[in-house]
Order: C-alpha cells, then structure tokens, then sequence
C-alpha cells in the first residue's frame, strides 16, 4: 500500500449480558462518539463510514447500515457494510485501513456491534433446513469435533482448555469493559461446569454480550498531529477458504496460516513468539489458545498447549501474552469481537491498556477468525511506522 | 416409465427477537397512550415526526420534544383497493404521508376515506384514537378526513 495509517482514536462499550437502556443505534453511537471523542475529532472530520456486524438473522433486523446511516454521521459521506461471520470486526478494521492506506480518504470511521440481548444466535447459526437433520448445536457444537481431533493428534493433557479459561477470565477482571468479571475463578469450577458441547464445557465457552467497538483509522500527515499517540497499522491482512472441501485441515486451516505469513511479511516479523510483545487472538473456546499458537506459528504443529501449560501466554510472567483483556472468552459481541482484538492489540501499542497492559509493547498482533474457521483477518500494529 | 418425483419439501424459517426501542421511541411510544404525538427538534430547528435518536443534518444526538397536533394534512397517499387480513382496515382505504400541524415532516399512518376521490395533497385529515391506547402506533386507529367548513 502506498499511504502509511494509524489507528488515532479508539471508543468501547462496556460489554454486559443485556443493554436494555438503549437501541441498536444508540449502542453503535456510544462506541462511534467514545472514538471520536478519544481522537478529539467531531462527526464532520470523518470522510467515510465502514460498518460490520454478524449476520443479519442475529437480531432479525436486516441490512442494519440502512438504518444506522445517522446514528454514525453517515449522511452525505461513502458507507460500506462488511461481512464476514465472526470475522467480521477484524475484516472491518482491515478495509477500513486499506481505504486510507489506498489513499482515498483521510479519515475512516470503523464501527462493529452485536447486540446479542435481542438476538438468537444459537438459532441462527444452526437453522433447520429441508431433507436435512436439525441438530440446534450452535458454534459450540460445529466446533468441539475439531477440538476433539486436535486433542487427539497433539495429545494434549485435557486441563489444558480449563488452564486458557481460568487466564483469559483472570485477566478479563482486569480489564472494566469487559463482560464477565471473575477475578476469583478456579480450574475446579471450569472443570466441574456443565458439559455443554463435549468436550466443550460451559465455563470454556464464551459469553453472549451486548456491545459495541470503533476506531478512527487516519493518514500518515493526520496520525502525526493526533493528539494521542497513534497505533501504526505495519501490516494487514485476509483470507478464506470454503467451509468444507476434500482434504481440507479444520484444525489447522491453510487460510489461516497464509494470512499470518502475509501479515508477518509486512510487518518484518520472521519468529512471533520472539518479535511480537503481545497478541489478542479470537479464542470463542478454550481450545483454540493451542489451536492457534500452532497455526499462527507461535509454536511448532503438535506444541502449542505447552506454551499454554507453561504460562508463555499469561499476561503475569509470560513472553508472549495472549488476550491481556480477558479475549473473546470474557466479552462477546459477536460483530465486534474481532474489532476489539484489533483495538485492544492498537491499546497495548499506545501503552493505554491500563491494567493489563504490557509494559513496554511495542508491536502487537490482532487476529479474528469466522464461519467455519474459514475467514481470516489479522493486522500487526507497532509504535513505529 | 413414469417421471420421477422430483422433491419439495415446506419450510418455515422462524425466529424469536426482542427489541429494545431507545430513550426517543421509547418516549414516543408511552406518550401516545395519552393520545398525544411527540415529535423531535431537529438541529436547523424543523420538528421531525415520529422523533428521530441522531440529527440528519448534524449527527448530533436529540432531545428537545415537541408536542404535535392530532390534525393534519395529507402531503400523498396510496388508496389500498383490495385490502388483506394484515391490512388496518377491512374496507378499502389509503396509506398517506401526513403532515401533522406542528410538524415539518410526515408521519406514515392510514386514512379512512369513502373513497379515492375524497383524497388530495392538503386535504385535512384527524386522527381516530382507541378506546384504550396500549403505547403503540396502531392506538391511532386511523385517520379520517376533516368536514370541510362552508364559508361564511
């Protein structure tokens, strides 16, 4: 891309179980004015609008840009909706940068949402259809299969799911956006939590949360007289792959690993582990911490829970923390959650994360994950351009 | 040799939602069980009905409500000739944008007339409540047009 962009502005929710008090609206305003607020811009200094959120049957309203062209300034500008499943928070951040890195615009509004209080995602996502078995599993039930094949093919000791739920909401406690708050959470309690999606337990599964996430993505000339220091977009990157096809990896998806390669190449990073000071990982369910060291080559294919075992990830003592903000595991507004990766990684660069933060990060990773785990996007920010 | 069967099967999609309406609908709502219509001052001053949360001019948020009239004019309408079971009325009757006195925007709502012939842009229609207003847009029942006053 010609055009360097950094991320000048970050506004949050605070994610809980169910915002009553407001409407689809008003919970995407809150995220959009906190981002402005935060990169001290009003509505008339953004150029355009870029909306993501998971699919429509989520909350029944469809086409939801439609009707939120005003409650993010939209009006007389270019709004472009995003979607790719659960990906799509981190899909909208890397269109967003690449409509400045492209040079086209100076200033991009990023907005994702889910507000899962009015919606029926477990429904949505596992719809009955003609000639074929119902069988209502959801997420969890599309994705304990593939967690079975990696316990098998890693024979990885089976606490190490309760040891990624135990850290993720420890950590989570530290954070105040964030939707459960369990400081005080023991492996006992996840390992004695109902088996929902064998061999997924309902402690290792993540929250439904009502929330929404924006960034105001900027040019090279505008991040540099930002009033707040700029999280420097090094590398951005998507891919997919079909949700089945013959001989395709689920446990450890090509498209993954390709998006990763791309993403390190921009950014000069050749060992993650090493390079990286921290990342913020989709991980929906325990499991996929080790799933996803491997196929983000933070650890070698087979290797990735021994990380988990051996504390690497945790943000207390580790060397490369995952999730400092408590992760996908604590707060989940589906359309946004990959966002906040994003945001979270952009905070730790701009050393705001506040109590989890890391000291001294200087390059952090963001990565969401979608449908099938077939959707990809990643991007690498730093404190550098 | 007889045709295969080709296969079909009915399929109903359906799903349960909940809505939170907002601090502006909201208000709008509870306050037509007292037969009254608010609208919202937009930022260049124009009283935009049914209230809206963000300004269409400015983004800003809004708050500043305003009490509109029950009465108002018809700025167009769509005479429905054969209504279905969905429709508000049995008989047959018009979907019209109405501009309520106090208002500078139209509200969508239906009018019962005799006929197509008795509607035009301008002419005075009046809002028909319920017997008892439950919060919701259909406690206008309808509107129905205004007896012309004779002069003199």
């Amino acid at each position: 891309m010609a055009e360097q962009a950094a991320v000048i502005g970050i506004g949050q929710t605070r994610y809980s179980s169910k915002r009553g008090d407001v409407s689809i609206a008003g919970l995407v305003r809150e995220a959009a004015q906190a981002a402005l607020t935060d990169a001290e811009l009003t509505w008339a200094d953004i150029d355009a609008v870029v909306l993501g959120k998971a699919p429509d049957m989520f909350e029944g309203v469809i086409m939801p840009e439609c009707y939120l062209v005003d409650a993010l300034g939209g009006h007389g500008k270019p709004m472009l909706r995003v979607h790719t499943a659960g990906s799509v928070g981190g899909s909208t951040a890397v269109v967003a940068a690449s409509h400045v890195q492209s040079g086209t615009f100076q200033r991009v509004l990023a907005v994702t949402f889910e507000k899962q209080s009015e919606s029926n995602a477990m429904w949505a996502l596992s719809n009955p259809q003609p000639f074929s078995v119902h069988l209502n599993a959801g997420a969890g039930g599309y994705f304990a299969p593939i967690i079975r094949e990696y316990i098998r093919r890693s024979g990885a000791p089976a606490d190490v799911g309760i040891k990624v739920a135990v850290k993720d909401r420890r950590q989570g406690a530290r954070n105040p956006l964030s939707h459960l708050q369990l400081p005080d959470i023991t492996e006992e309690e996840v390992a004695q939590s109902m088996m929902l999606w064998d061999p997924i337990r309902f402690l290792e599964a993540c929250p439904s949360s009502d929330g929404a996430c924006a960034m105001v993505i900027a040019s090279e000339a505008l991040s540099k007289v930002a009033p707040r220091k700029p999280a420097w977009i090094r590398g951005a990157a998507m891919r997919s792959e079909p949700t089945m096809y013959a001989g395709r990896d689920e446990v450890d998806p090509r498209a993954g690993r390709d998006c990763a390669a791309d993403v390190y190449a921009q950014a000069g990073v050749t060992d993650p582990r090493r390079d990286l000071d921290c990342a913020e990982v989709y991980v929906p369910f325990s499991w996929y911490e080790p799933m996803w060291l491997e196929n983000l080559g933070f650890a070698d294919t087979g290797q990735g829970w021994k990380l988990t075992l051996e504390g690497a990830t945790a943000l207390d003592g580790g060397d490369i923390p995952w999730n400092c903000s408590g992760g996908v595991l604590s707060s989940n507004p589906i359309g946004a959650s990959g966002m906040i990766r994003f945001a979270e990684a952009a905070r730790q660069v701009r050393g705001d994360a506040g109590d989890h933060q890391v000291e001294g990060a200087r390059l952090a990773l963001g990565h969401a994950y979608g449908g099938g785990a077939q959707f990809f996007a990643m991007w690498i920010v730093g404190t550098e351009k | 040799m007889s045709q295969a069967d080709v296969l079909s099967q009915s399929f109903e999609l359906g799903f349960t939602y909940t809505r939170s309406v907002g601090p502006v609908v909201g208000r709008f709502l509870p306050a037509m069980k007292q037969r009254q219509i608010l609208g919202i001052r937009g930022s260049d001053g124009r009283v935009l009905v049914p209230p809206v949360e963000f300004d269409p001019v400015s983004a800003e948020a809004l708050s500043e409500f305003v009490p509109v009239a029950s009465e108002g004019t018809v700025a167009s309408w769509s005479w429905v000739y054969h209504p279905r079971d969905s429709h508000p009325l049995a008989h047959p009757f018009a979907w019209a944008f109405i501009l309520l006195d106090g208002a500078d925007t139209p509200l969508l709502h239906c009018v019962d007339a005799r006929s197509p012939e008795v509607l035009h842009t301008g002419v005075r229609v009046i809002a028909r409540w319920v017997d008892e207003p439950c919060g919701h847009i259909r406690d206008i029942r309808c509107f129905t047009p205004v007896p012309e006053v004779a002069d003199g």
